[in-house]
């Protein structure tokens, strides 16, 4: 007997809820939802656990044959109705609603309001008519878009991407500030939560025309004056202040993000704008140049992996082998004299020999087993083999080099023979010959050769001159 | 970034804080956070290092070494490098209130009320392509102008010696921070594991001196293992490195290794980790007793060599010595090598202690730069030289042009850097008529640090150490990168 009273509230709850939502999407535009109930609207992430949970588990049962336990259904039919609920007050606090908060929404109100349906057939004792199965397998590819669809909403739309689909795109020769290099910073920065499926603040970022219109706070951005607009003062606000953009947690636009927006916008905040139309002294020019500078350290990209437990083991006190940075599998090896040298630490290193970008062997013992070694680092660009015994015969084993843009090989036994080597490396900016049999004519022919190459050959005769005639330290200097 | 050394590995080690940050009620309200909040672990810029190990540089460096030559007391950027005719015409003049504007003076000066201008004691010329102003005192390092980047607009909060020089240690005025060098040696690690990776060596000029302590090249609360050495002169570079007469190589070895298990015990049982830091000193020490010797011993130097740093270079403990020595550690590995040169403090006598402390180390800074260039090494080592502060334009005391002193001035110092990614030949920043005030692109201690990482391939904001509940930067919570500086 009480237990057909309390059914008989339940009938009037999932009734009463199902009109409430039906009239909720119907007026939703003409609602205005008071504080408190929007904040209600706040729980919706957590209440959608229960719907899912408990209707997959009610279609479960239900798909093999069994009944479905009525306090089981009863409940799920609740929470999705009132999850649904929570979801469209949540959805109130956007002003207007993008693609894919729309499928939400409409998808969710689906999942209820089929669930109701479903409760309403079961008490009927239609529970196991095959049009009800059908119904249960809708509601499975139902729940499985709306949750799908929210996660977009809250993670982004690539949230599912694979990581290297989000390549972005190169910025050409002579880029359009607006759309090159300002769009990239706001898609960057900004963009994931001012866009028409989140629109914080009432603001879109996705456009100029959007831009300029501004937000829930009005004008953001004032043409030519970068001082007063919203945007930027709100760029340099500290990081703990609560207005302060982007929101704490998300990385902070740094200087050159930000003296670019800043000199856009005193510019005029035009979408035309190209760089080649900007003057010589203009800041811009040279804040972009910086920005279109490739990262060095995407050549190092496509170098093989080299494992740590790799690193560790070719490594001892006197050779060590570090990455040049963080994640990157380039390699720089410094190589010291031990008082038990072994040529094999050296020769074996012929292991990760493509990923050795950096290596200095000053002052090392070495001899054409080493050079065989070196020889084989194909991407090499920056050799030290000053003050070693290396001779012509071994210059020549760089010829393969071709990536190698600075060589040491100061003081040693190197002669005019190795010019012709120095000649063919293609990348080489600095070459440090000081104290080797090089004759001054062989530097004058390679010089004429190779015009940006920069030659040290010690230091200018009038400069030492100068150092060694003007002794000007004192004599009889305190000393401790 | 920084390990939280405090929380794993031993389970003596658990604090009151992490009993409680670990208990699941943390874990589920950071799970119910992420529902509310979603944002809450999608991770900005911020957390994608944290798992990064020590010792490699968040990027691809310009610099993998510095020198830095730092001249103790404080030289008088009107003597060096920050040319001001108008003070020479407005001698005696009373400084205009509107210059000062406010300016906190010290003890020294502060019960003066009158500070007249005083001109610069020396001759100014311009140098080189960039046409550099460098005064006559310093004739070699003008031959150089074009190597060097100068900086005429740093600036610094910290009035007096101490509070000044450990703000350009340690990124703090108040001590206890680490140095620079050892957050370098923390966050790059070393080259050479035979050689500390950060060295000192101290010398001292005829001038007025202010004293130098060990906190200035202290590890802080870094690990002691980043610890500035300090080198001393003569024979004995580190004290007690050598084995006593009768102990030989292999009996220390065995004592060592002795030790060593000791130690390790001792680390089980109280999870200390600096006592595995102590270990390792130990190691280094039995190293070092084999690489400081030869890296120390500069007479196989060449006679172009010595002529290049002057002749002084071979008496040990002169700033000319110590300049030759610290190329000859940066050939071998280690990554900061600091050294101070004192008796810049001119508060009386300018002209004479200026042109006496400009002897000490003119030729040799210049000789260093030089000899790095043709090593090659200035490609990837960064020479820097300055002093903590400035000094003021008008007088300490009497008005008297034929013998004056100048006191300390925060607003405006030159410094000058070399290599190591630094635009070379670069004239950069201004200060108004009177050398005062910056009127463009001031530098700040923090701003400098920030580049000076940079350049060492480290983002200063990332680079941090937790440590009494808070995490701790070489910068703070300021500075930028100086972009316009690198090459």
């Amino acid at each position: 007997m009480t237990l057909k009273t309390k059914s008989h509230w339940v009938d009037y709850a999932i009734f009463g809820l199902s009109v409430f939502l039906v009239f909720c999407l119907i007026f939703d535009s003409f609602l205005e939802l008071p504080v408190l109930v929007a904040w209600l609207g706040r729980w919706h992430p957590v209440l959608l656990h229960f719907p899912i949970v408990l209707l997959l588990g009610a279609i479960l049962i239900s798909l093999t044959n069994k009944n479905v336990p009525y306090p089981l259904l009863t409940l799920a039919c609740i929470t999705a109705l009132i999850t649904a609920i929570s979801g469209f007050f949540l959805g109130a606090d956007v002003s207007a609603k993008g693609d894919l908060l729309l499928w939400h929404q409409w998808l969710g109100a689906g999942v209820a309001l089929l669930s109701a349906l479903w409760f309403w057939l079961d008490k009927i004792t239609l529970g196991q008519e095959m049009y009800t199965k059908g119904l249960q397998v809708l509601l499975i590819v139902l729940i499985g878009f709306t949750g799908h669809y929210g996660g977009m909403v809250t993670h982004g739309e690539d949230f599912l991407a694979l990581p290297s689909s989000k390549k972005q795109e190169k910025i050409p020769e002579n880029p359009l500030i607006y759309r090159h290099i300002v769009n990239r910073i706001l898609e960057n920065n900004c963009i994931s939560c001012h866009n028409p499926n989140k629109q914080k603040g009432e603001l879109l970022m996705t456009n100029l025309k959007e831009i300029l219109k501004g937000g829930e706070s009005g004008n953001i951005l004032i043409p030519g004056n970068p001082n007063e607009s919203e945007m930027i003062m709100r760029l340099h606000l500290s990081t703990e202040d609560e207005e302060h953009m982007p929101p704490e947690g998300k990385r902070p636009l740094d200087q050159t993000e930000i003296q670019i927006l800043e000199r856009w916008i005193a510019l005029g905040a035009s979408d035309t704008l190209r760089l080649d139309a900007l003057e010589m002294g203009e800041p811009l020019v040279a804040l972009v140049k910086e920005l279109m500078e490739p990262d060095p350290m995407d050549k190092w990209t496509v170098l093989p992996k080299v494992a740590d437990s790799t690193i560790m083991n070719l490594s001892s006190d006197y050779l060590s082998i570090k990455r040049i940075a963080s994640h990157s599998d380039a390699l720089k090896i410094n190589i010291f004299l031990s008082p038990e040298h072994d040529p094999k630490s050296i020769t074996d290193l012929h292991r990760i020999a493509n990923n050795i970008v950096e290596l200095d062997l000053s002052a090392m013992p070495i001899g054409s087993k080493e050079m065989e070694m070196i020889s084989s680092c194909v991407n090499l660009e920056w050799l030290e083999i000053d003050r070693t015994p290396v001779t012509d015969d071994d210059v020549d084993k760089l010829k393969e080099l071709t990536k190698l843009s600075i060589l040491k090989i100061y003081e040693t036994n190197i002669g005019d023979k190795s010019i012709s080597v120095f000649k063919g490396l293609q990348n080489l900016k600095s070459l440090y010959l000081w104290k080797t049999g090089i004759t001054q004519g062989s530097l004058d022919e390679l010089k004429k050769i190779k015009p940006n190459l920069l030659i040290n050959n010690g230091i200018k005769e009038g400069v030492n001159a100068f150092f060694v005639d003007t002794d000007t330290i004192q004599k009889d200097i305190k000393t401790e | 970034m920084e390990k939280d050394k405090t929380n794993a590995e031993n389970p003596l080690k658990v604090n009151r804080r992490h009993f409680f940050s670990q208990l699941s009620v943390g874990i589920g309200s950071l799970a119910l956070g992420s529902l509310l909040i979603p944002d809450l672990f999608k991770g900005g810029g911020v957390k994608e290092l944290t798992d990064m190990p020590l010792g490699i540089p968040h990027f691809a460096p310009k610099a993998k070494r510095v020198i830095y030559l730092f001249q103790a007391g404080a030289p008088s950027q009107l003597e060096t490098f920050d040319h001001k005719p108008t003070l020479r015409k407005r001698m005696g003049e009373d400084l205009p209130e509107s210059v000062r504007n406010g300016q906190r003076l010290t003890g020294m000066t502060s019960g003066q009320d009158k500070f007249p201008l005083m001109p610069p004691t020396v001759k100014f010329n311009q140098h080189g392509n960039s046409g550099a102003w460098v005064s006559d005192f310093f004739p070699h390092i003008a031959k150089i102008a074009d190597d060097i980047c100068i900086v005429r607009s740093m600036h610094t909060e910290a009035i007096n010696h101490d509070p000044a020089i450990t703000f350009f240690q340690t990124g703090s005025q108040i001590s206890g921070r680490p140095s620079m060098g050892s957050w370098m040696s923390y966050g790059l690690g070393s080259e050479n594991k035979n050689l500390p990776s950060f060295v000192v060596l101290t010398s001292r000029g005829k001038g007025n001196s202010q004293g130098l302590y060990s906190k200035l090249w202290s590890s802080g609360f870094l690990d002691s293992k980043h610890q500035g050495v300090l080198l001393r002169s003569g024979k004995d570079p580190v004290l007690y490195l050598n084995d006593p007469d009768g102990i030989s190589r292999s009996d220390k070895r065995h004592l060592l290794d002795h030790v060593s298990s000791l130690n390790k015990l001792h680390h089980v049982e109280t999870g200390d980790d600096e006592i595995e830091s102590r270990i390792a000193q130990y190691e280094m020490a039995y190293r070092m007793q084999m690489s400081v010797p030869d890296v120390m011993d500069v007479s196989k130097e060449p006679e172009s060599i010595v002529k290049l740093y002057g002749e002084d270079c071979q008496v040990p403990g002169t700033y000319a010595a110590n300049a030759l020595q610290a190329r000859r550690l940066a050939e071998n590995g280690v990554r900061f090598i600091q050294l101070y040169h004192q008796g810049w403090d001119q508060h009386g006598n300018l002209h004479n202690e200026m042109a006496g402390q400009a002897k000490d180390v003119d030729q040799a800074s210049a000789a260093l730069v030089l000899d790095l260039k043709q090593r090659g090494m200035l490609e990837d080592t960064l020479v820097i030289w300055g002093g903590e502060f400035g000094r003021s334009n008008y007088c300490q005391g009497k008005f008297d042009p034929a013998n004056y002193g100048r006191d300390h001035h925060p607003r405006a110092f030159s410094i000058w850097m070399a290599g190591g990614g630094i635009k070379p030949g670069l004239n950069y920043g201004k200060t108004d008529e009177f050398g005062y005030n910056i009127v463009e692109n001031p530098v700040h201690i923090n701003d400098f640090h920030a580049t000076l990482m940079h350049t060492l391939g480290l983002d200063h904001e990332q680079l941090t150490y937790k440590y009494q509940g808070r995490r701790f930067r070489l910068t703070d919570v300021a500075g930028n990168v100086i972009k316009d500086l690198l090459a």
